[in-house]
């Protein structure tokens, strides 16, 4: 250590109260910032993870956020197998569990997933397949039964294993199998067959949430994306209603191996990323769902969209949350700008009485030859070790906070503060420890020796 | 050699505007043991801080070994001050935070204090009898240990010019005399000239130049 720094260092313990009230306000300010910005880093974190999972494309309604607020006819699953450059459709029914083993489903909220078994199997990545644990997967013979494979989380939270029954709506299912994912997003999943979902969601037979698309060997998402579009271009169907959609996610009927969906956050990301295209009061969902949902028109011609099907690469996902991220992080700014205003204007005011009772001191050192540099220098060196030591302990304390908060509510929450969040957060916070010793620094080097030995 | 010419400086009480100095004008010859007497309010400490570089004139000039202080720039006014004078307070002005040996460091403390620097200054303090006393901050020493690490700090640059404002003006009469007894073999043995502002003239012996200064100008010299 330099004697300068040693000497800027000796000066913050000569004042041991001031100097720890301003690292506290300074270190709750980055604790803070840390945290906020550990929901939008953990939110990008689980969004890209899971996408990562999922290499094919979904095609959902037009304005669906995610599978579960979308209907689309059954019919058109074989249509889109017939565009050149698709491999597998696997058509999806998508509902929200209301009661579990008795118990009334809030959050974590639980979906029920329906598959289509057979083609189900003939998909190269099955991202619940692929993770199972325990037991096996939903095989043909599994078609119209109640046979489940459910998440490890949900095995755990209502103590079951596989071959045990476990009672959603008022169905006996029978677990033939549990997996594991590790991602809120993915982790809240009852995997049954198709039909048997449609039957417990009151879905129709020829309606479905999504249809997950493999692409075949050698196939671009460009090229698939440009097929369907073609092959649906003179089609109708109502775009989402935003107000239905509340609806779907309170567990009405609804209508994906998307994995996109699930958890309480999906769901406040997806109100969030719905598209307000139908005005009030146009239902774009029929109440009873069956057919009308492949024949339905719009009576408002203005609320239809031009494309009935929107098929979704995982970079238009991620995309989509990335804009949503940036919003969230416009948010946060403004959130962590409030404690951290409060925090520099605490470390100018520790600077400020700091500088005024130490008039003399610095008139001393400037008798001695400091410069109005070395002055200035030295109220940094001070003003930025308040903000680097601060910036440290923030950053420590909110990095261990985000860690108890994700093992003590694992199945609500994720956050993520990563190395980079870490260290631009000490960075930032030695900034604005210097910035805080700017003023005072300034009005400290401009008086002349004896002015500021006479002022002391 | 110091040249005063005409030099005028004023300060500001309030509405009211005092003149400290009313022309002063003199010369000190090098390696001089100057004295600058005279009642409270008769401007000798003003006089002293002005030929530091302190402060500046409201008018007249000030050469010191063949510069003139007005004409300098702030960084060469830094620079005169922390190579060429070296300043002894009344009231010691040392730094708490700092023990006795990095006191007489203060002014190279920003640009990084060499090994043969700290041994000079390790030398010096021993020399005023502090060599036990290193590693003691200001307030676990006496006055006049304090004063002595001034003394230290004063001289450690080897300055052309040594200037004190009443230096035992805190202190019993034997610190003084050990004071003035510590100033005038350092001084002599590195061919500083002094100038010390003072009440107590029983610190002057003869050969030593005696300024008296009433009412801001210099009745006698």
């Amino acid at each position: 250590m330099t004697p300068l720094l040693q000497f800027a260092f000796r000066n913050l313990l000569t004042r041991p109260l001031r100097s720890l009230l301003s690292l506290i306000g300074l270190t709750v300010a980055i604790m803070a910032m840390v945290g906020l910005f550990s929901v939008a880093n953990g939110l990008d974190r689980m969004i890209h993870d899971t996408f990562e999972r999922i290499p094919g494309m979904i095609a959902v309604q037009p304005g669906a956020p995610i599978p579960l607020f979308s209907r689309l006819p059954s019919a058109w699953g074989a249509e889109i197998a017939e565009v050149p450059g698709v491999g597998v459709v696997n058509a999806e029914v998508w509902a929200r569990a209301q009661i579990i083993e008795g118990k009334q489903v809030f959050s974590p909220p639980r979906f029920l997933f329906g598959t289509d078994i057979p083609s189900r199997i003939k998909l190269k990545h099955g991202v619940y397949r692929d993770a199972l644990e325990e037991g096996r997967f939903l095989q043909p013979s599994d078609s119209g039964t109640l046979n489940t494979v459910i998440s490890r989380r949900i095995a755990d939270e209502f103590g079951k294993k596989v071959g045990d029954t476990l009672r959603v709506d008022g169905q006996p299912l029978t677990i033939v199998g549990i997996y594991y994912c590790d991602s809120l997003f993915l982790d809240v999943t009852i995997i049954l067959d198709i039909d048997t979902v449609r039957r417990m969601s009151r879905t129709g037979a020829d309606t479905v949430s999504a249809f997950y698309v493999e692409l075949a060997e050698g196939a671009t998402s460009e090229e698939v994306i440009a097929g369907v579009q073609e092959r649906f271009r003179d089609r109708k169907l109502n775009a989402v209603d935003p107000a239905s959609l509340l609806n779907m996610a309170m567990g009405g009927p609804a209508v994906s191996d998307s994995g996109a969906q699930g958890g309480a956050v999906a769901e406040w990301i997806a109100s969030l990323l719905t598209p307000n295209q139908n005005p009030p009061g146009n239902p774009s969902i029929p109440e009873n769902p069956s057919s009308e949902a492949a024949e339905n028109t719009s009576e408002a011609g203005e609320s239809v969209e031009e494309l009935p099907l929107e098929i979704r690469s995982v970079e238009d996902w991620t995309s989509d949350f990335e804009k949503f991220s940036a919003d969230l992080d416009i948010f946060l700014i403004i959130m962590t700008g409030i404690g951290v205003t409060i925090a520099v204007v605490s470390i100018l005011n520790t600077m400020l009485m700091s500088v005024t009772e130490r008039s003399i001191e610095f008139g001393i050192l400037k008798a001695n030859g400091w410069s109005r540099r070395d002055i200035l220098l030295l109220i940094g060196l001070e003003s930025g070790m308040l903000g680097l030591t601060g910036g440290i302990c923030g950053a420590a304390i909110g990095w261990v906070a985000t860690l108890i908060i994700n093992f003590y509510w694992a199945e609500r929450v994720y956050l993520y503060a990563g190395p980079g969040l870490l260290m631009s957060s000490v960075a930032f916070s030695t900034l604005l420890g210097i910035a805080g010793g700017v003023y005072p620094a300034f009005l400290a080097a401009r008086m002349t020796p004896m002015e500021a030995i006479r002022r002391g | 050699m110091i040249q005063i010419q005409n030099v005028r400086q004023n300060y500001r009480a309030g509405e009211t505007v005092v003149q400290a100095l009313r022309g002063v004008s003199c010369e000190i010859p090098a390696g001089a043991f100057t004295f600058i007497v005279g009642p409270s309010g008769s401007g000798k400490s003003s006089l002293l801080y002005l030929l530091g570089a302190l402060d500046e004139p409201a008018s007249g000039e000030i050469v010191v070994g063949g510069r003139s202080l007005s004409q300098l720039t702030p960084g060469e006014r830094d620079a005169f001050r922390r190579d060429d004078v070296g300043f002894i307070f009344q009231n010691f002005n040392l730094l708490n935070n700092l023990n006795a040996v990095d006191n007489v460091l203060v002014p190279y403390l920003p640009g990084g204090v060499s090994a043969q620097r700290r041994e000079e200054a390790v030398r010096l303090l021993s020399r005023v009898g502090l060599g036990d006393r290193l590693d003691h901050r200001p307030n676990q020493l006496s006055g006049g240990e304090q004063q002595r690490v001034a003394i230290a700090r004063a001289l450690l640059k080897r300055p052309l010019l040594v200037l004190a404002d009443e230096p035992t003006g805190e202190l019993d009469s034997e610190s003084g005399a050990e004071i003035y007894r510590h100033l005038r073999a350092l001084c002599r043995e590195q061919q500083s000239t002094i100038v010390i502002v003072t009440h107590d003239r029983s610190f002057i012996d003869d050969g030593d130049m005696v300024l008296t200064i009433r009412d801001g100008r210099i009745s006698s010299e």
